[in-house]
């Protein structure tokens, strides 16, 4: 855990400790990154919905719109879905399974070895995305 | 932090916290389905708009595509909302927030139903 400030710790003097992340648990880092994917792949999945609608208005615009997505911008931002999709996804398992009380004292370690399948994972779908 | 169970959160009704957790799962199942789906099967990696008419008009895949937009809207949905909770809102605030969370997982569906509905008219 951080260790303890003399001062206010959301006190502007100490503005510069917040990215100093060295003492944290690993526990804080696995929060952060949870919540960071979550607000991504939340504003993904209505950004999702809403070209979708795209279908409703034809075969032309359809046919345009996969066109659009496939430049290497767009690529890239899947590719960032990608990675907050497995972090989180591989995350949630950990989550599920503390939730019913299993696994509770090894957690740490599965938060590790959930951490490096979604990094795995992460550069096995970054070379397919990027040179297929 | 890792020391201690995943538990609801202050202002979390226990039922909702375990429709994060259930919906979780089901995310991920789903997900993979959706997935593979879409761009295994498909040859080109995304399916083109007669692929998708035709794999909508299966009826079995309208049902799985549907609940899969229930399910994933209600977990972002359940998390905005811890988001909001540790943020410290007032009863009137949450409220609110509860209210529109609703319109938005609400809207969705609605949308969702009706995008299948004008794509499947269209095979």
């Amino acid at each position: 855990m951080a260790t303890p400030a003399k001062t206010e710790p959301n006190s502007p003097r100490n503005f510069l400790k917040w990215f100093d992340a060295r003492w944290r648990d690993s526990g804080m880092w696995a929060f952060a990154l949870n919540r960071l994917t979550a607000i991504g792949l939340t504003f993904y999945l209505f950004l999702h919905l809403g070209v979708l609608s795209t279908l409703a208005r034809g075969p032309e615009a359809y046919g345009s719109f996969l066109q659009l997505i496939k430049s290497p911008v767009f690529v890239f931002g899947e590719f960032l879905v990608v990675i907050a999709g497995l972090y989180h996804g591989l995350n949630g398992i950990r989550i599920v399974l503390t939730s019913f009380g299993i696994a509770v004292p090894y957690q740490k370690q599965l938060f590790y070895v959930l951490f490096l399948l979604a990094v795995i994972g992460s550069v096995i779908f970054g070379i397919r995305m990027f040179t297929v | 932090m890792l020391s201690e169970k995943s538990v609801p959160k202050t202002g979390e009704n226990v039922w909702i916290w375990l429709l994060k957790i259930v919906t979780g799962v089901l995310v991920i199942a789903l997900l993979f389905t959706h997935l593979v789906i879409n761009h295994l099967v498909a040859p080109e990696g995304l399916l083109t708009y007669q692929e998708v008419v035709a794999y909508l008009s299966n009826p079995l895949v309208a049902v799985m595509e549907m609940s899969f937009l229930v399910i994933v809207v209600s977990h972002a949905l359940v998390g905005t909302r811890s988001i909001v909770l540790d943020l410290n809102p007032s009863r009137g605030l949450l409220r609110l927030v509860d209210g529109l969370l609703l319109l938005v997982g609400v809207a969705s569906v609605v949308y969702g139903v009706w995008l299948v509905q004008v794509i499947i008219s269209q095979g």
